[in-house]
């Protein structure tokens, strides 16, 4: 069954004089448990399809039905509670809260959650030992790799035990090794865990790990492949 | 919980330029400080103005017949003086009282005449009621031993050519209008730092006056020091309620508008003082926040992103900001606080403007004081600043758009 039902989604930007159409009627099904990379040209559309699955922008047409959930039926406020419960991000950068460790940051989701206290420490301590940073727990992000911070990036994105985890080019400021090391990590969430990945990217190595590629080209969907 | 977690995260994002959030809360400190310690000073110096101005002149209370206050003749006498001395000491907040004979005449030296007020009194009480003995500079305070003795100013003095011990003579209407004079001998010279009551004003004793004036009972006006100042009109309406409306009760508010403009400005003016001081202080508190949230763009979108609300985002910045000013502002506080009472104990000796200050009557020790409501008044203004200030770093987080902020970076 899908988990994401996106219904001819459009979006139009009119900042300029002349309007820009980002996205041209997408639709798509993402089921649970799939490994999706979205690819495409510069300005094909990548960004904005992920923003406004992950609730951060509005379409200008269409919907996206979430677990039975219309999306653009929630008003801000349900929105902002939708992702901090049902969604986890990591962006390009600026993923972590420089004054907090590492398991801070992530404790940092719980706490605001409102969650019970008692099991933050626990929980923080194995998503970092899933990422293989257990011994950084109580680093400084400016104390880490560029690499290390998307690693507690991503297990602050699954603290909240999310529905889907959107990544929008979460690979794109770091060296190879540190791109493979990650789409590891991500790889064995997604087959060991169950973990449902839709990320962005460039990278030619990291469109080879998915299991589903989704081309767009000036915001349609160009192919779509299962591997 | 997790308003716990936003409480946590602003404090620390409070240090996270150490040496900016540094500065604010140092100016936050100096501001409150140097505020309350200018603002103690002019108070200090007004209410010792004030206060020395009542002691030495003004006096707190005073009564007179109704008449007298219209005409000051010497027939308007007060009626049965004695009595209502007596019925005031039945107040618990009356000090001292002491009557007087108050009359305007001519005082003449071998060389000048000048008009005076002269003040006929009873030493014996007077001294406890009033200073002007304590600014004897010459000479003794009227203590009899010379027939008709005089205390006059030194100012007076001068422009008379008298010295101790010279004669002069007083001239002036008795009770049934006719025109009396008297010989008197300087016994004693004061220099009160206000120059035209040295020069206006002489104590001569009540019964030397009385005889003169052809009524040995004679009391034109009693004076009356009471427990704190600043009660005076209350007070004067408690004690016109137990006596006739042929008295006239009044209190130094009454008696001198100066002093009681100058007492009453005194108050908005300070609150002027600190009022500028905290907005040029809340100016520089929203700049250093807008900075702060404006570097901060991608991380307050992120924050937003991943399910941070408006409400807790707008609520950590308010706190930041918070945070800031309550460093500062107690220890700002405090310290004002200790040197108001360290000077306000040792004086602070402005010895070097002193001739200026004296013209005006100023004491050159200025003891800055200030009350606690003053103390109280200053720490909710600060209180209403912060939020003030706190509001608009925390409407810019507000305003932030997720989205946008995330992909400028
Ligand atoms: N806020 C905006 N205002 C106007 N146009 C916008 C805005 N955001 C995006 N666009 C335009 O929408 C189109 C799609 O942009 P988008 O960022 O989604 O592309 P992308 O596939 O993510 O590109 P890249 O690979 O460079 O990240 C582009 O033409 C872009 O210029
Ligand atoms: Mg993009």
């Amino acid at each position: 069954m899908a988990i994401i039902d996106i219904k001819n989604i459009t979006k139009v930007y009119n900042s300029d004089q002349i309007p820009v159409h980002a996205l041209n009627g997408i639709d798509l099904q993402i089921e649970a448990g799939e490994f999706t990379a979205i690819v495409g040209p510069s300005g094909s559309g990548k960004t904005t399809l992920l923003n406004i699955l992950g609730g951060l922008d509005d379409p200008t047409s269409g919907n996206i039905n979430i677990n039975g959930v219309d999306l653009f039926s929630l008003n801000q406020k349900q929105l902002t509670e939708y992702r901090l419960h049902h969604i986890g991000f990591v962006f390009q950068s600026y993923n972590l809260i420089p004054v907090l460790t590492a398991r801070e940051n992530i404790e940092f989701i719980l706490q605001i959650q409102g969650k019970d206290a008692k099991h933050f420490r626990q929980r923080s301590l194995e998503l970092l030992e899933a990422v293989g940073l257990v011994d950084k727990a109580d680093k400084m992000p400016s104390e880490l790799s560029g690499g290390q911070q998307q690693r507690v990036a991503v297990a602050r994105a699954l603290a909240s035990n999310p529905d889907f985890v959107l990544a929008d080019e979460p690979t794109a400021n770091l060296d190879s090794a540190s791109t493979s090391n990650l789409l590891d990590i991500m790889a064995t969430m997604n087959s060991e865990l169950g973990i449902t990945f839709i990320f962005s990217t460039h990278d030619q190595r990291v469109v080879e790990r998915a299991t589903r590629i989704v081309t767009l080209v000036d915001g349609k969907i160009f192919s779509d492949e299962n591997r | 919980m997790s308003s716990r977690a936003i409480i946590v995260l602003s404090w620390k994002n409070v240090w996270r330029n150490p040496v900016r959030s540094g500065i604010v809360i140092l100016s936050v400190v100096v501001a409150t400080w140097s505020g309350i310690f200018m603002v103690g000073f002019f108070n200090g110096m007004t209410v010792q103005f004030v206060r020395d101005q009542l002691q030495n002149y003004t006096s707190h209370i005073q009564i007179h017949d109704t008449r007298y206050v219209d005409e000051s003749l010497p027939e308007f006498t007060i009626r049965e003086a004695d009595q209502i001395i007596n019925s005031l000491q039945a107040f618990d907040f009356v000090t001292q009282v002491t009557p007087r004979t108050v009359i305007n005449g001519l005082i003449s030296s071998a060389n000048n005449n000048y008009g005076v007020t002269i003040e006929g009194v009873r030493p014996d009480l007077e001294v406890q009621t009033t200073a002007i003995h304590s600014y004897l500079i010459e000479g003794e305070y009227l203590t009899g031993s010379l027939r008709n003795p005089v205390f006059i100013g030194s100012d007076l003095a001068q422009k008379l050519a008298v010295q101790l011990r010279s004669r002069i003579v007083l001239t002036f209407q008795d009770k049934q209008g006719n025109i009396t004079a008297g010989a008197f001998r300087i016994e004693g010279i004061f220099k009160t730092p206000n120059k035209a009551f040295n020069e206006g004003n002489i104590l001569v004793r009540a019964d030397d006056l009385n005889r003169l004036l052809g009524d040995e009972q004679a009391v034109h006006e009693i004076i009356v020091m009471v427990d704190d100042y600043m009660k005076s009109e209350d007070y004067a309406l408690q004690i016109q309620s137990v006596l006739s409306n042929e008295v006239v009760v009044r209190s130094w508010k009454d008696l001198s508008p100066m002093l009681k403009y100058i007492e009453s400005s005194m108050d908005i003016s300070m609150y002027l003082v600190m009022v500028i001081l905290i907005i040029a202080l809340c100016f520089g508190v929203i700049n250093t926040m807008l900075m702060a949230v404006l570097e901060r763009t991608a991380e307050l979108g992120m924050l937003r992103a991943v399910g941070l609300n408006k409400f807790k985002s707008f609520t950590m910045i308010m706190l930041e900001t918070t945070f800031l000013t309550m460093i500062g502002s107690p220890l700002g506080l405090l310290l004002g606080w200790s040197f108001n009472a360290w000077y306000g104990e040792k004086g602070i000796d402005l010895a070097f403007f002193s001739k200026g200050l004296e013209l005006y009557g100023f004491n050159s020790m200025i003891y800055p004081e200030l009350g606690l409501t003053y103390y109280l008044d200053i720490t909710l203004l600060m209180l209403l600043a912060t939020v003030f200030s706190a509001i608009f770093p925390a409407l810019k987080a507000l305003k932030l758009n997720p989205v946008e902020a995330i992909r400028k970076h």
